[in-house]
């Protein structure tokens, strides 16, 4: 296991090269006077004279051979730089890190209701194969998966904000806002909910906490209708197999052949799917920020391409795809854990 | 024989409720099995051994449905135990083992882990001493370095191994009965020849009762005492090795003796017994064998043959089994 983790590790620098090779690549479609402005302060940029750009132009390396250009740039990357945000109003990185937090809290709290409630649903509806439960589940999974999620935000928005008023757009409600910016609060982990609690504030929590259950429910409810459905036919498949009636030949517990034998074959493939579908929840969260009005980087980023910011884009492109390969490395170990055959050869 | 039978098996009905119709799987199966003795029970694929095992065992899907018959174990009337004191006797009292032993392994759990499951189920003993006991059964099916091997994944061994792990797992808690599913189908040959020797062996060392399932005439002739011969979801004929394939009184028996392959002559063809096994939704009128019966006679379509008793515990259920007196096994 150790062995197949190291080598998977030292895969991991080549591949995130490649994202650079790809992100560099793109960029360099824009051509110089384009790159440029993702360089400097647009304030400054626009008094500035001809010559003066190719001063700038010499200084950034614009006109130095790719090689050379690349270098540079990867080594910037490295060092943090990734040039200057028109959108955000400061450097990408800055931009990028203050809103990074709000969207892994979004991401991360949709984990629980698509992985729990998908999975666990998926297998108690094939142990309970035709039954009025396995009916009621896949009529549930059915109507999920036939709403986009952004159709599914929006009604979300209109019954539960409009009519109801109790899940309002946005990060949290006005009053918070002076409570978390002043000195008495402290950011430990910059998770809000986390740090509401950290700080014994239980009426921020809850104010965060209400203004995240809309915006996890629409980003989880496509996906795990989609996981419910994988669990389910994974299950039923393994159910067939000879190896469960052998340990039914045993004499074991229906409990045990279902939990122990049965459940880790099964959530093999799971794993898969699942893991690709949690990498996608971050991408999931660009339309569920603007549709709820949130601030994070999803919203940064949509916000960014309609006004063609160039560096915060390049910069988000980044970011998603690191978190894409990474995540897939997570999976992979996770995957050669539960089966033997990967991690074994 | 006297003795009272360890495994008594009573005019069993399995059938399967399927969306095309119902299948007779198992259609008026009725053997006894005495201690120590190995049964056989041969027959063409589909003829219903499977689910006769299955069903003694109480191991099948929701479709089954078992329509009439009763299974005797030790005075116990297995069909009517509740499914926890059934849970008791599987595994402990009768185990099994199945065809394909690269599949009925779980790939994600070690072999010694598989094997040790069932011993602290039944056994009531502790992890360590499991270990022991899983380390000793496989030095005892013949796996090399058995400490090594506890440890490993089904993937990791040979499908000789594998069935070996999987005799050591059945054997764990010493059953009375063993119910052995083709164990050496899916086997090649010099293999499986090593492991009908194995399994021979340990039911002598145990003392245990085996029913050997197969559809190959030769595995009987090599390990069977008495012999169920099935065809078509009923046994139609029972009786000794020595008798039955001296002097089968079924012609159905003696189309699948004369399929056997002969050593004494070179270059033969694999025969088999001429057209095909027939669709259990829809089993012929009249004795079942006759579209393929040699011997078969007009009213052959209109009687519903029961097994009767020729010689002392040799039945057939062919009443025109005099046809073949004097004829030679081809
Ligand atoms: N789960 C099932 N559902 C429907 N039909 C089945 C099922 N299992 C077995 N059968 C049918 O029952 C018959 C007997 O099968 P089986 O006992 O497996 O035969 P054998 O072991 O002698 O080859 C076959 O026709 C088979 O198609
Ligand atoms: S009853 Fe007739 S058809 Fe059936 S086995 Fe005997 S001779 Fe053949
Ligand atoms: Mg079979």
């Amino acid at each position: 296991m150790t062995a197949y983790i190291i080598r998977r590790l030292l895969i991991l620098p080549l591949i995130l090269l490649g994202v650079t090779f790809i992100i560099f690549g793109m960029m360099q479609l824009l051509g110089p006077d384009k790159l440029l402005a993702a360089y400097v302060n647009p304030n400054v940029f626009d008094k500035l004279s001809d010559e003066e750009l190719e001063a700038l132009k010499d200084k950034y390396g614009l006109n130095d051979p790719l090689v050379v250009r690349y270098g540079k740039w990867l080594n910037g990357v490295l060092h943090g730089d990734l040039g200057w945000s028109v959108v955000g109003k400061t450097y990408v990185s800055d931009a990028l890190m203050q809103r990074i937090p709000h969207t892994a809290e979004l991401a991360l709290y949709a984990i629980f209701p698509v992985v729990g409630v998908g999975i666990w649903l998926g297998i108690k509806a094939a142990v309970n194969r035709d039954k009025f439960i396995d009916h009621a589940i896949r009529i549930f999974a059915v109507i999920g998966w036939s709403f986009p999620d952004f159709v599914f935000g929006l009604f979300v928005l209109m019954i539960f904000y409009s009519m109801l008023g109790w899940l309002p757009p946005g990060n949290f409600s006005n009053w918070v806002e002076d409570i978390i910016k002043s000195s008495d609060f402290h950011y430990i982990t910059h998770i809000l909910s986390l740090d509401a609690l950290l700080n014994g504030r239980f009426d921020i929590f809850w104010d965060v906490i209400r203004h995240l259950i809309g915006p996890i429910i629409t980003i989880s409810w496509l996906w795990w209708a989609y996981l419910l459905r994988i669990t389910r036919s994974s299950m039923l498949e393994v159910l067939n197999k000879e190896y469960i009636r052998t340990a039914r030949a045993k004499g074991l517990d229906e409990k045990v052949v279902i939990n122990k034998h049965a459940k880790r074959n099964a959530l093999i493939p799971v794993t898969t799917v699942g893991g690709a579908m949690i990498i996608n929840l971050f991408a999931g969260t660009v339309i569920v920020e603007v549709i709820f009005n949130r601030v994070g980087l999803g919203s940064f980023v949509a916000q960014a391409a309609t006004q063609l910011d160039y560096a915060a884009i390049m910069g988000g492109a980044l970011f998603y795809s690191s978190i894409l390969v990474i995540g897939n490395l997570i999976i992979d170990i996770l995957y050669a854990t539960i089966d033997p055959r990967i991690r074994l050869g | 024989m006297n003795r009272e039978p360890i495994l008594q098996v009573k005019d069993l009905k399995t059938y399967f409720y399927t969306e095309d119709g119902i299948v007779k799987a198992v259609d008026g199966v009725s053997f006894e099995l005495y201690q120590g003795e190995t049964l056989g029970i041969v027959g063409e694929s589909g003829s219903g051994k499977s689910v006769t095992s299955l069903t003694i065992m109480r191991l099948l899907d929701e479709k089954a449905r078992i329509e009439g018959g009763e299974v005797i174990f030790k005075g116990k009337e297995l069909l009517k135990l509740s499914e926890e004191e059934m849970r008791k006797i599987r595994g402990n009292d009768i185990a099994m083992i199945f065809q394909e032993p690269m599949v009925a392994l779980n790939p994600v759990y070690t072999i010694g882990d598989q094997i040790m499951e069932a011993i602290i189920l039944h056994q009531k003993v502790k992890e360590s001493e499991a270990r022991k006991i899983a380390i000793d059964l496989l030095r005892k099916v013949g796996i090399p370095e058995p400490e090594k091997r506890v440890d490993q994944y089904p993937h990791q061994l040979s499908g000789g191994m594998r069935q070996r792990a999987m005799i050591a797992m059945a054997l764990s808690c010493r059953p009375q009965i063993l119910i052995a599913d083709e164990p050496t189908t899916a086997l090649d040959v010099t293999i499986q020849a090593q492991i009908l020797e194995l399994m021979k062996e340990l039911q002598r060392e145990y003392g245990m009762a085996l029913i050997m399932i197969t559809h190959d005439m030769g595995v009987i002739a090599e390990t069977a005492d008495r012999v169920a011969v099935m065809y078509a979801g009923k046994v139609v004929e029972y009786g000794t090795v020595d008798e039955i394939f001296k002097k089968p009184k079924h012609p159905y028996t003696y189309a699948l003796l004369s399929s056997i392959p002969r050593l004494d002559v070179e270059k033969q063809e694999l025969k088999s017994i001429p057209g095909t096994v027939p669709d259990p939704l829809n089993f012929p009128p009249g004795c079942r064998f006759h579209p393929r019966c040699d011997f078969a006679k007009e009213e052959c379509k209109n009687i519903d043959p029961e097994l009767v008793e020729v010689s002392p515990g040799h039945y057939t259920a062919c009443p025109f089994y005099k046809v073949l007196e004097g004829v030679e096994v081809k």
